[in-house]
């Protein structure tokens, strides 16, 4: 066990910051809590990908920074799963996105270079490096955390599909060319084994699309409609009713490091809360000083488990720590917002960007981080899942 | 920041597993309150060969007796191997103590008198000193005076009350010091003291450790043999869910231990918050094992005869050995909230 990083990976890491120090955009607020702060919306609420997103997301791709562990041809220079890791931690600790949407790079490009076919796969380098965005087509009304009780139906119709039904929570589809759609294509077969995936180009007749408005009352989310959509057969994704295999984060190789935004977020959240406290007098105030430090000890405990599980990742073995980064870092953000709104004392409820602390940022963040424990798998479901697959109990 | 262990490291945690199961079992754990020379003849015979871990680099380190520990807190074990090792041979080398040599080599046996009538660990004014663990059974005490000056002298020379505490498998003391023992010590840099607090502490957190280790496991493995309603309760949502926060804690503490042993190994600068991490994070990861782990138990696991309870009221008692939960989370905010 030691504590440091090769001379040669402390060289990424030094060229990757002064790569960032020259072409991060200023529109990027470093440094700060981002949840719920900076994705930008327009005079309606409804989320904008501004020209400053795509610009930093095209030069991260071009300069092999979009995906390190990629080849250059796909934003990436080949870098190792410690780069890899050393890089999502420079940026997470700066609070800089890669990109404003996670779905194109994230996991659409990703599972067309798995399972698509060779025009498939041409698409992946612009869904990386974000001149196509992309949507993902899962949940639905009656297909939450039972996702794969999905109903929206294809029917094969010679050399296309008709597709018929709606999806709900679809992240980024108000600013989306194309939808990475999962659909039943049998409903006589056991639930898991009659969906497949389609690609759908958003344009398509048929398809409409109703921005749904959050807590926040933001809009990144949308409902899609699909009616009598024709969809051609080109656009299955890897084989007939396989669809299900084609899951979320496909990024392989990142999948050891996934916990590092959550953890960075969290440590800037205290940070935060640190200058809030000495800022609104209760620096020296015995309780406001215990919670303080219960919240920093539990994310210093989980940044040392992330770590401890990334070993485990490097080395090829499996990595219980990871299954309950999510669940953990979630819920402790959620429970730093909360003290940080406390701390305002009579004031916590005040939104008024004229009179509240910092612009109400902090109110603003506990709204959108209300999301992290249900997206994504709910924590219940993380729960179930670390249960049965890593505890080894039985399943309900 | 790398946590793979050396081929090393493995054998050693294997090495200390299969130790402690042979030579540990529940029946001596419970033997030791009525007949101290059982745990004295558990150290003589398997652990007094262990002690070097506690010297510095590159002879042992914190990370190795640090996985020494986590194993003997699994098994409750008895006996002077953590006061020597944990508590004594770290203040003693920290101070540069003459017995410092052989305390590391385990040729002699100590345990460490610091503990103020508040039960806070630091230098205090006080000449009440609580919490000495195992007196009974060492060749020496350090004392801590205050001022901070340190005196070690031998344990059959001191008058000590012994003070009942929840746990059965380790002897607890209390010590009033005279003036000449007061008078008798040499003075000792209260940074060379906090250093020595740092070390024993996470000593106790690695034990703490081991116990909630014990509690998830043993509480995972009963939920899926244990049949009510014609189905194994860990098959229910309610206790799942009971046992993923348990084993997220018990996670969260493991990490927290191993990093804080690697900080304190390489004199990082991060070690101070490290360990105050580590202590809290161990303390509320095995209370909390044996709270819930007692639950999940139900009924069988509140009998005496049941071996939960060991754990449980060690891991109460380890939770204050050293500076409580709340103390270091207090010396943690003292470091977070300091104007930068």
């Amino acid at each position: 066990m030691n504590l440091g990083y090769d001379p040669a990976d402390e060289a990424f890491r030094d060229e990757l910051r002064a790569f960032v120090d020259e072409h991060a955009p200023p529109e990027i607020k470093q440094g700060r809590d981002w949840i719920g702060d900076d994705e930008d919306t327009d005079a309606d609420g409804i989320m904008v990908i501004p020209a400053w997103a795509r610009r930093w997301q095209a030069t991260l791709f071009d300069h092999g920074w979009m995906i390190p562990g990629y080849p250059p041809e796909l934003g990436g220079r080949n870098a190792t799963p410690i780069q890899t890791l050393i890089y999502l931690e420079e940026l997470a600790s700066r609070g800089i996105p890669r990109s404003v949407h996670f779905g194109g790079y994230a996991i659409v490009g990703p599972s067309l270079l798995e399972f698509g076919d060779e025009a498939q796969k041409a698409l992946a380098p612009a869904a990386i490096r974000g001149d196509t965005v992309w949507c993902v087509g899962m949940s639905e009304p009656d297909a939450g955390s039972d996702l794969a009780n999905l109903s929206t139906r294809a029917i094969d119709d010679g050399d296309s599909f008709i597709v018929n039904g709606q999806k709900v929570w679809t992240s980024y589809a108000v600013v989306a060319e194309k939808c990475f759609c999962y659909v039943r294509t049998d409903p006589d077969v056991p639930k898991h084994k009659g969906i497949s995936v389609l690609i759908i180009d958003l344009d398509t007749p048929g398809v409409q699309i109703r921005p749904l408005y959050h807590v926040s009352h933001r809009a990144e989310f949308a409902e899609v409609f699909f009616t009598d959509v024709v969809v051609p057969k080109a656009n299955l994704v890897g084989a007939l009713n396989d669809g299900w295999r084609i899951t979320m984060g496909a990024l392989a190789h990142e999948r050891g490091s996934l916990w590092v935004e959550g953890v960075m977020g969290a440590q800037r959240g205290i940070d935060d809360l640190v200058v809030l406290a000495h800022a609104r007098g209760l620096a020296d105030d015995a309780v406001v000083r215990r919670r303080i430090a219960e919240l920093a000890s539990q994310v210093r405990a989980l940044r040392a488990m992330g770590y401890k599980g990334f070993s485990s990742f490097a080395q090829g073995s499996s990595a219980p720590e990871h299954s309950f980064m999510k669940l953990a870092t979630s819920e402790v953000r959620q429970a730093i917002f909360e003290l940080a709104i406390d701390l305002q004392g009579a004031e916590r409820a005040v939104t008024d960007p004229a009179v509240a602390y910092e612009g109400a940022r902090w109110q603003r963040s506990w709204l959108t981080s209300l999301a992290s424990t249900i997206g994504g798998g709910t924590s219940e479901i993380q729960r179930n899942v670390i249960a049965t697959r890593v505890l080894g109990l039985p399943r309900d | 920041m790398d946590f793979r262990l050396s081929d090393e490291q493995e054998l050693l945690v294997d090495t200390a597993r299969a130790l402690f199961t042979n030579e540990c079992p529940s029946t001596l754990v419970r033997s030791v309150g009525a007949d101290p020379a059982a745990a004295s003849a558990l150290f003589d015979r398997h652990l007094r060969d262990w002690v070097p871990l506690a010297a510095p680099p590159p002879d042992g380190s914190q990370v190795d007796l640090s996985l020494f520990l986590v194993e003997a807190g699994a098994a409750v074990a008895p006996g002077p191997f953590l006061a020597t090792a944990g508590l004594f041979a770290p203040l003693l080398v920290a101070a540069d103590h003459d017995l410092a040599q052989a305390a590391v080599a385990g040729q002699v046996t100590g345990t460490v008198a610091l503990a103020g009538a508040d039960g806070t660990w630091g230098p205090d004014a006080g000449r009440t000193r609580t919490q000495v663990i195992d007196v009974h059974l060492v060749d020496h005490v350090a004392v801590v005076t205050p001022g901070p000056g340190l005196v070690v002298v031998a344990a059959d020379s001191l008058e000590r009350r012994d003070i009942e505490t929840l746990d059965l498998a380790r002897r607890y003391s209390s010590l009033e010091l005279d003036t000449p023992l007061v008078a008798a010590a040499d003075a000792l840099d209260p940074a060379v003291l906090d250093d020595a607090i740092e070390r024993m502490a996470l000593a106790v957190a690695a034990e703490l450790v081991g116990v909630a280790r014990w509690l998830v496991d043993t509480s995972v493995t009963y939920a899926r043999q244990r049949v009510q309603f014609g189905r194994p309760i860990g098959s229910f949502q309610a206790v799942q869910h009971k046992l993923v926060d348990m084993a997220l804690a018990y996670e969260e503490a493991s990490a927290a231990v191993a990093h804080a042993a690697m900080c304190l190994d390489a004199d990082d600068p991060d070690r101070h918050r490290a360990v105050h991490v580590a202590k809290a994070s161990a303390g509320r990861a095995a209370r909390r094992a044996g709270r819930d782990g007692m639950q999940v138990h139900g009924g069988i696991g509140y009998t005496w005869e049941h071996d939960l309870h060991l754990r449980l009221r060690r891991a109460m008692a380890d939770d204050a050995l050293v500076g409580t939960h709340e103390w270091h989370l207090d010396r943690l905010a003292d470091l977070l909230m300091a104007p930068s």
